[in-house]
């Protein structure tokens, strides 16, 4: 193998290009100035109902919100489409609509809590998300808090928290009528569909989205064997998906409102296998149900919030070698939370949450198993100046047999400088963590560990963002550098025994490193740009294991990327829209001595349509996308192929 | 534009610096391809790799120098991946057999370089390989883990064709020719085949303990055969030693269809990777963590270990008696330990992942 840094002149010359049009865009990550702090309610007589998003309580982490504009190409898409091509976080993905694991700041999926609508869906068996299994089409926000933050986010937030929410935002009332038809083709026999219709007055806002998208992903790549470079066409990598959500919110007077929401996805996938390996047949069928109602009431300084929620996970998986195995977990959980505005500029959160799980999983033997967890929480937010803001949170969990540490998390932000067009906010924040062993990780037979500790991580993290406004230019261009520390403690990794792997406690992994971005929106006439810039460095390493560890101390982590970028911009002029990303993944190790490793690469993606004005209230929308447009042949996850150039075309109709 | 003026300052310059540095820090590590020069006195390390991952290699040892010269021979010397999960390696005359066990292949490489003479695909979870002749080589398959059948497949080594299956017991594992006799231990049961090598026919099957798992030939052309024993589980998957099996050692005399079998004293451990020196007279295996040896001619089975180890892979260099024992962590480039005859340790080197047998050159 030979891989040396830039072997065509003309990679060097998109890398320093991205850099220099990442520089002319300048910053800016979508974390808007904070509201001052007070209840929203109380003042907009319009908004009759508005509560306080935990978001408010995490001052000083760093926060990426993608934008309607992002969301919008992606609609018809899974969370592993949208964040590996728009943000320069890594997702290990298996293939197209293949597993995607997500990794922030250095830590493992694990690592990442996944949040809709304020309750962890994470898969409990697997501790973790599948983000191909998550529709775009099912969320109207999604927010990636990147940090550990479990005071706030509860379990498994130690590498950062993922936010998707569909519930009624406040712009969404008193809109009538809406509603979108889509329809997709695309390359290797993409199809999909999507269907939404929205409906919402001063009382009432509803939302309702069908989905479905199938793809044979039968493309063709290339692999070196004895007779040179043959080409062969993916096999066994087709799959199908549909999903279904509905949200309604009715409000009930001036002070109170109650929701409910509906999110059915399911999957039907053949397993895409390995390069040159055995093709079993593999495949899975993942289907989530996850209903969820909420109450809430505000009064002038009280907001009460209580949540139910339950999730049913299914995943049956076969083979040709071991049959079928399956899997079904159910999740109860339910929320109360007591908000109280003490004073203009100081609010304090009470909650306690408790989940119930139960497991019907082959892997765990016949009798189902069940598991409790529970956690009380105490928000404060205190803003002592109109330009300091200030947070302490802490959550206290307690799980089965075994009770983590108190887990607090501090937050500060102080706008340091605002002259003219230009302000500056310096950032920190420290935060204790865990993650709680998941049920595969206690339960599974053999190996399963129930004896095991809960992680412990302590994380800070410091910053500053620039933010540069000029209406008259229309210029907003926003900056944020942030660098982090965090020390993950009893960290569980399975090992081979003498006879079966087991997952112990065995290591302490310290990550740190640097995170900046910038995003910028200019207007000029009908001519609309957005930019976004992104760079992460991030280290990850074993400081210090166990006996039974024998991996190297002091080795970049396995699949955790030194270095990635991603760099989009978003033009539009009179109905006409062009869009590109730009990612860039560097090398990672595939092993824990850092010997072996995947190639890094640049990933460029484009897209361009119009909007055609058809009648009163009816636009059609013609929008055509390429993906991996220099045809690169690279590996996300080790030994998987991914797709050379593609592309795929969609109708859309958008009604109101 | 008047608005990204103010970006061409220092802020700009500051941007642009961290964009060349970035340039500069983020190009691969190095990994260029080593030039391949084989000698004798090599040790081949098989590298099973990590399943699905086709990320199995050979590394090659060279015991004049002690230190390793190839890490992933294989793809130095091809430039392509051997494949996925790498069984086992056999040597017969100048060739290298590696039978890459995920990948459905055997792959032929000529030992002078390493290069690749065939690729023999088609085969069913391939494990183990045997040369009778320069002319024939068979290879056992698992086909499948459903508790059927297994199989051995004959291969025409000079056209490097299959020619044909022979149906054998469960889980067939290692295999070994004495005279014109092919022995097949199937581990999934508690038999023996036998095959004659002129014609291919099944002679028969002998009984030995429950899942024989390797064996050898000795210098008397005597065949010994180690069992790893009958390993229950409760409905747990925990291991119910009360109907666990122990394992044994059983010796076959050629021709005879009968064995003579002796139990090892635990049923704590099943004792794998039967491997001989190179007088063809002393035995040794891995067993309760560490490893046993014992000569042909012993009475009794040895009580205590000559390493205390466990190994995933356990090699005797037929010209010194040095111990090679592999550690297999499946998550870095693992370790080679060596040890000499006495079982004093010797030194130590790394390998790739999973190192799980040696051939010597």
């Amino acid at each position: 193998m030979r891989f040396s840094c830039f072997r065509r002149p003309g990679r060097r010359g998109i890398l320093v290009g991205t850099g220099l049009l990442a520089g002319l865009a300048g910053p800016a990550l979508a974390q808007q100035q904070m509201p001052a702090d007070t209840l929203a309610g109380q003042h907009l007589p319009a908004v009759r109902v508005a509560g306080v998003r935990a978001e408010r309580f995490s001052v000083g982490s760093r926060r990426l919100t993608l934008d309607s504009l992002a969301l919008s190409n992606y609609r018809s898409g899974t969370l592993t489409d949208l964040l590996s091509a728009r943000t320069a976080l890594y997702l290990k993905n298996y293939g197209p609509g293949q597993l995607a694991s997500i990794a922030l700041r250095g830590t493992s999926a694990r690592h990442t809590a996944v949040l809709w609508n304020g309750v962890n869906i994470n898969l409990p068996s697997l501790g973790e998300a599948d983000f191909s299994l998550l529709p775009v089409s099912g969320t109207t926000a999604v927010t990636v808090q990147p940090g550990p933050a479990a005071a706030t986010y509860g379990n498994g937030a130690v590498g950062g928290t993922v936010l998707l929410s569909s519930g009624a935002a406040a712009a969404t009332w008193g809109r009538g009528w809406q509603g979108t038809a889509q329809t997709d083709y695309g390359s290797f026999g993409l199809r999909a569909g999507l269907l939404t219709v929205g409906f919402s007055n001063q009382n009432v806002a509803v939302r309702t989205s069908a989905g479905y998208r199938q793809a044979d992903n039968d493309f063709p790549y290339y692999r070196r064997e004895a007779g040179g470079r043959v080409q062969h066409r993916q096999e066994n990598a087709a799959l199908r998906q549909a999903s279904f959500t509905q949200d309604v919110t009715l409000r009930l007077g001036q002070r109170s409102e109650v929701a409910a929401a509906i999110w059915l996805t399911d999957a039907d996938r053949q397993i895409q296998p390995g390069l040159g390996t055995n093709n079993t047949h593999a495949r899975e069928r993942d289907q989530s149900r996850r209903l969820l109602a909420s109450y809430r009431r505000v009064s002038l300084r009280h907001e009460w919030t209580a949540r139910a929620a339950w999730f049913e996970d299914v995943i049956n998986y076969r083979d040709d070698l071991n049959g079928l195995s399956e899997s079904t977990v159910r999740t109860t959980q339910a929320q109360a939370e007591h908000t109280w505005q003490l004073a203009p500029n100081a609010s304090a959160r009470l909650g306690a949450e408790a989940q119930h799980f139960a497991a019907q999983v082959d892997g765990y033997g016949a009798a189902p198993r069940t598991e409790n967890r529970y956690s009380g929480f105490l928000l404060l937010r205190y803003d002592p100046r109109p330009r300091l803001q200030l947070s302490l949170n802490l959550r206290q969990a307690v799980l089965p047999g075994r009770r983590p540490p108190l887990t607090p998390t501090l937050g500060a932000e102080w706008l340091a400088l605002q002259r003219g067009p230009q302000a500056l906010s310096l950032k920190a924040s420290a935060s204790r963590s865990y993650r709680a062993p998941t049920l595969n990780e206690r339960y599974w037979r053999p190996g399963g560990n129930p004896d095991l500790l809960p992680e412990e991580s302590i994380g800070y993290e410091g910053g500053l963002v620039h933010t540069f406004t000029s209406q008259p230019n229309h210029v907003l261009l926003q900056t944020e550098l942030t660098a982090y520390r965090q020390l993950v403690d009893n960290w569980v990794q399975w090992t081979p025994g003498a006879s079966y792997w087991s997952p112990r406690n065995l290591r302490q992994v310290r990550a740190q490193g640097l995170e900046a971005s910038s995003t910028l929106t200019w207007q000029a006439g009908a001519y609309h740009l957005t930019a976004r810039g992104a760079y992460a460095y991030t280290q990850s390493r074993k400081t210090r294991g166990t006996a039974a560890d024998t991996d190297p101390v002091g080795r970049q982590l396995p699949f955790v990327p030194l270095h990635s970028a991603a760099f989009s911009t978003d033009h539009a002029w009179r109905g006409w829209q062009l869009g590109t990303t730009l990612t860039f993944t560097g090398h990672r190790y595939t092993d824990a001595s850092a010997t072996d490793f995947l190639p890094q690469y640049l990933l460029l993606n484009a897209s361009v349509g119009h909007t055609l004005a058809v009648g009163p209230g009816w636009r059609l929308l013609v929008l055509a996308q390429g993906y991996n447009l220099t045809n690169k042949e690279y590996q996300s996850y080790q030994n998987r192929a991914l797709p050379l150039r593609h592309g795929s075309l969609s109708l859309r109709v958008l009604w109101h | 534009m008047k608005p990204f003026s103010a970006f061409t300052s220092a802020y700009g310059r500051l941007l642009l610096g961290s964009a060349a540095a970035f340039a500069l820090l983020a190009c691969d590590p190095d990994n260029d391809p080593e030039p391949v020069t084989l000698t004798t006195n090599s040790v081949f390390v098989v590298n099973e790799g990590n399943f699905l991952r086709s990320n199995a290699d050979i590394s090659q040892f060279s015991k004049s120098s002690g230190t390793v010269t190839s890490k992933a021979l294989f793809n130095s010397a091809n430039g392509r991946s051997l494949g996925d999960v790498a069984q086992s390696m056999a040597i017969r005359d100048s060739l290298g057999y590696i039978v890459v066990n995920n990948s459905n292949k055997l792959e032929v490489v000529s030992l002078a370089k390493f290069r690749s003479k065939a690729t023999i695909s088609g085969l069913k979870l391939p494990r183990y390989f045997v040369a009778a002749s320069s002319d024939k080589g068979y290879v056992t398959e698992t086909v499948t883990y459903d508790g059927s059948n297994g199989q051995v497949s004959v291969i025409n080594l000079k056209t490097n064709t299959l020619i044909k299956t022979i149906a054998v017991g469960v889980q067939p594992e290692r295999l070994a020719v004495s005279g014109s006799r092919l022995y097949v231990t199937n581990s999934g049961g508690n038999t023996v085949t036998v095959i004659n090598t002129a014609t291919d026919a099944v002679e028969g099957t002998i009984p030995v303990g429950d899942s024989p798992n390797s064996v050898q030939v000795d210098q008397a052309g005597n065949v010994w055969v180690l069992s790893g024993g009958n390993v229950a589980y409760n409905a747990d998957y925990s291991v119910d030693y009360s109907r666990t099996t122990k394992g044994s050692l059983s010796m076959i005399v050629p021709g005879q269809l009968t064995a003579a079998t002796r139990e090892l004293d635990s049923n704590r451990s099943a004792p794998d990777r039967l491997t001989i020196n190179g007088s063809r007279n002393q035995l040794y295996y891995t067993y309760q963590g560490g490893v046993y040896t014992l000569a042909i001619t012993d009475a009794a089975l040895p009580a205590t270990p000559l390493i205390r180890r466990r190994f995933y892979g356990l090699g005797v260099d037929p010209q010194d008696g040095t111990i090679y024992g592999g550690i297999g962590s499946f998550t870095a480039a693992d370790k080679v330990i060596r040890y000499r005859s006495t079982g004093a340790p010797l030194d130590s080197f790394t390998v790739g992942i999973g190192p799980n047998g040696f051939v010597f050159y």
